[in-house]
């Protein structure tokens, strides 16, 4: 009789306590309605981790998006203002060339009437035209600096070239290796997310059983042994998911090394073969230089060629004459060398635009924006089934607490009664 | 069987039964409603008229590029974008507006019959509640004129705010505006920063994480404590009202007592 008070007097004291720890769902204060706090009970899932990095990698690639220069362009786009660029360097190939071929006019027009001139005043008894026309043969030793000074500038340009191609491999290399790395890591995101996905199957599956143990566990009035049984059985359920899980998740670590290596050979032929297109690019530019440089050389030949001056004329006339002949082709030179300067310039910034658009099909072919939408469905997936899950269970809670009705997302509470730390533990317990 | 040891063993009984089962002290009834919006918007008359405004605005949208291209000024392309708005506002209004008025009409003679103070938005329900979404659409599909209950809902326990009203408190939007300037002059720093670290993948992760960083460590400081003192002061008036709870008003469909002004009020 004496046991049998005091389990009542314990059962009552414990009916108290607990009415004065947590409302009843028909308190006026509460009036059979409950709330559970669902971004709080997402940071205690074990799963949370997973989210928050897909979280972070769409944001990261977010950040990256705004950036102007890696604003992944349409092929169309790229095509497009590739065509303007060969455009404008024709454009600007066309302009030097008038524009030195006039001034070459210019020099040899002036330089001539200059000779005439000179010839005319020192008496010679001519009117200039024959030592002109003399003076127009072409000077073995000029026309060799000029073809020395053609092969330095095409030396520049071939190291430039080379330099340029280098440059290239090495930004398909870095490319392609990018490549493999996204293609890497989204295979092992997704092979995470599937592990993720079994896991949360295999906690779902086991879920009954494991509340069921729970709350017989929950029963302070039981033997030791009994409880011992419970938390082997709930321990044991631990084990058997966690083996499950640890065995897909060497079976996904294998399949990830073999998809690494079938990538890394892969990346290697791409390799060689675009390189092998870089260096006949390459080889076929500096052809063509050399074909133009043929021709400029040609054309400065024939600005440099009144140099001979006739012996036939009086010494001073022959002073004259070379002075007027170094005079103009010195300003020729220089006037011709702003003009090839200003060319190489404008050259130069489209030949940087050039890279900055390879460097934007790189990006465009890259499909970041693929990889980001990818992402985003991935993260919308697993936020969706961890709150169902957290529903689900907020829902057994709220049965068992007697609640009518459960509101998650809530502003503000001025009464009802608060599911969160009794979801948060269910959730916590799913995995430990 | 011994009668004195019986009682107390049924009263043992009866109080386990108290505590382990509260089950059947809770209502029988709630007078809370939730419908399932995306199958109301799902209906053949909401699609229809949907695709509908789809091809007027994709008509409107070839007018506007063409008309833009007209545009000399970034006054006249505002005009322009305005007018075209407006036009697309009004065939909106035009063709969809009957139909939410119906289903509107339906809710609440739905929420009438069943005596229902309050109808939410299904996605904040997590449990229980009275789905209404058959009963509305069955409305809204039926024949003739829906006609709405001539009596306004009784009183709820759910209140709800305009969160977008609140945010115009000017100590909030102040704090609003502050904390999207300093993200904004962040983020641009940041990108700056990737942007010169283009091949080293591992320091733009460490630049990505230390603006991740800031950002949050600011937010704490520029928005957390008028974030705590809104729900403070949303708390304090749904208690002086008798609610229980407090939800946004974009998950309030019908019924609800707006606290807005009086939160307002109280962050003054």
């Amino acid at each position: 009789m004496r046991s049998s008070k005091l389990a009542l007097l314990t059962l009552a004291a414990l009916a108290i306590a607990g009415c004065a720890h947590q409302p009843r769902p028909d308190d006026p204060n509460v009036r059979g309605i409950g709330y559970v706090r669902v971004d709080e009970v997402l940071k205690k899932h074990p799963l949370y981790s997973h989210l928050s990095q897909l979280q972070d990698a769409i944001d990261a690639l977010g950040l990256k998006s705004l950036g102007p220069s890696a604003v992944p362009r349409t092929q169309a786009q790229i095509a497009q203002q590739t065509r303007e660029l060969n455009r404008e360097l024709l454009q600007a190939q066309g302009r030097a060339n008038a524009i030195l071929h006039q001034k070459q006019q210019d020099y040899q027009q002036r330089e001539q009437a200059a000779i005439r001139a000179a010839v005319a005043a020192s008496g010679a008894g001519t009117n200039g035209t024959q030592p002109v026309q003399q003076m127009q043969n072409v000077s073995a030793q000029q026309a060799q600096q000029v073809t020395l000074q053609a092969n330095a500038d095409f030396q520049a340009y071939q190291r430039g070239v080379i330099a340029q191609d280098n440059a290239a491999v090495q930004q398909l290399q870095q490319q392609l290796n990018a490549r493999v790395d996204q293609a890497y890591r989204q295979r092992a995101t997704q092979l995470q997310e599937q592990e993720s996905q079994l896991s949360l199957e295999l906690s779902q599956q086991d879920a009954s059983r494991r509340l069921d143990l729970r709350m017989k566990l929950n029963n302070l009035a039981m033997a030791d042994a009994q409880r011992k049984q419970y938390r082997d059985q709930l321990a044991s359920i631990d084990q058997q998911e966690a083996a499950v899980v640890d065995a897909r998740r060497k079976s996904d670590q294998q399949t990830l090394q073999a998809y690494l290596n079938q990538l890394r050979t892969q990346t290697q032929k791409q390799l060689a073969t675009q390189a092998q297109k870089i260096h006949e690019q390459t080889r076929a530019k500096l052809a063509e230089r050399r074909n133009e440089v043929s021709q400029q050389v040609a054309s400065q030949m024939q600005g440099l060629q009144p140099a001979a001056i006739p012996s036939n004329l009086p010494a001073a006339t022959r002073d004259k004459l070379a002075q007027i002949d170094k005079q103009y082709k010195s300003q020729f030179q220089a006037d011709a060398q702003k003009t090839i300067q200003q060319y190489q310039q404008t050259k130069t910034d489209l030949d940087a635009q050039y890279a900055s658009l390879q460097g934007a099909d790189g990006a465009a072919s890259g499909a970041a924006g693929k990889q980001l939408s990818d992402l985003q469905r991935q993260r919308d997936d697993l936020y969706n089934k961890m709150v169902e899950q957290i529903k689900r269970d907020a829902g057994q809670v709220a049965a068992k607490r007697g609640l009518q009705v459960v509101f998650m997302n809530i502003e503000a509470a001025g009464g009802g009664i608060d599911l969160t730390n009794d979801v948060e533990k269910d959730i916590e317990s799913l995995h430990q | 069987m011994n009668i004195r040891k019986t009682i107390p063993f049924l009263a043992c009984a009866a109080i386990a039964a108290f505590i382990f089962s509260p089950v059947a002290l809770g209502a029988d009834l709630t007078d809370v409603g939730f419908i399932d919006q995306a199958a109301i918007g799902a209906l053949p008359q909401f699609q229809q008229a949907n695709q509908q405004v789809a091809q007027y605005k994709s008509q409107l949208d070839s007018q506007f590029a063409s008309q833009m291209k007209s545009a000399h000024s970034n006054a006249d392309r505002q005009r322009i974008a305005g007018a075209f708005q407006q036009r697309f506002l009004n065939k909106q209004r035009e063709v969809l507006g009957p139909l939410f008025g119906r289903a509107q009409a339906a809710i609440a003679q739905v929420s009438s019959s069943q005596h229902l103070a309050v109808i939410v938005d299904k996605r904040i329900v997590v449990y229980g509640g009275v789905d209404i979404t058959k009963n509305v659409a069955d409305l809204v599909n039926g024949p003739g004129a829906v006609v709405p209950p001539t009596a306004t809902p009784p009183p709820a326990d759910v209140g709800f705010v305009d969160q977008s009203q609140i945010d115009q408190v000017p100590k909030i939007k102040q704090a609003n505006d502050n904390f999207l300037k300093y993200a904004g002059d962040q983020r641009a720093q940041a990108l700056k920063q990737m942007q010169a670290a283009k091949n080293n993948p591992q320091q733009q992760q460490s630049i990505f994480q230390s603006y991740q960083k800031n950002l949050s460590s600011q937010q704490d400081k520029m928005l957390k404590p008028l974030v705590d003192q809104t729900r403070d002061a949303m708390g304090k008036v749904a208690q002086q009202k008798h609610l229980i709870l407090v939800v946004d008003r974009s998950d309030v469909i019908y019924g609800g007592t707006d606290i807005t002004s009086d939160v307002q009020n109280a962050l003054k």
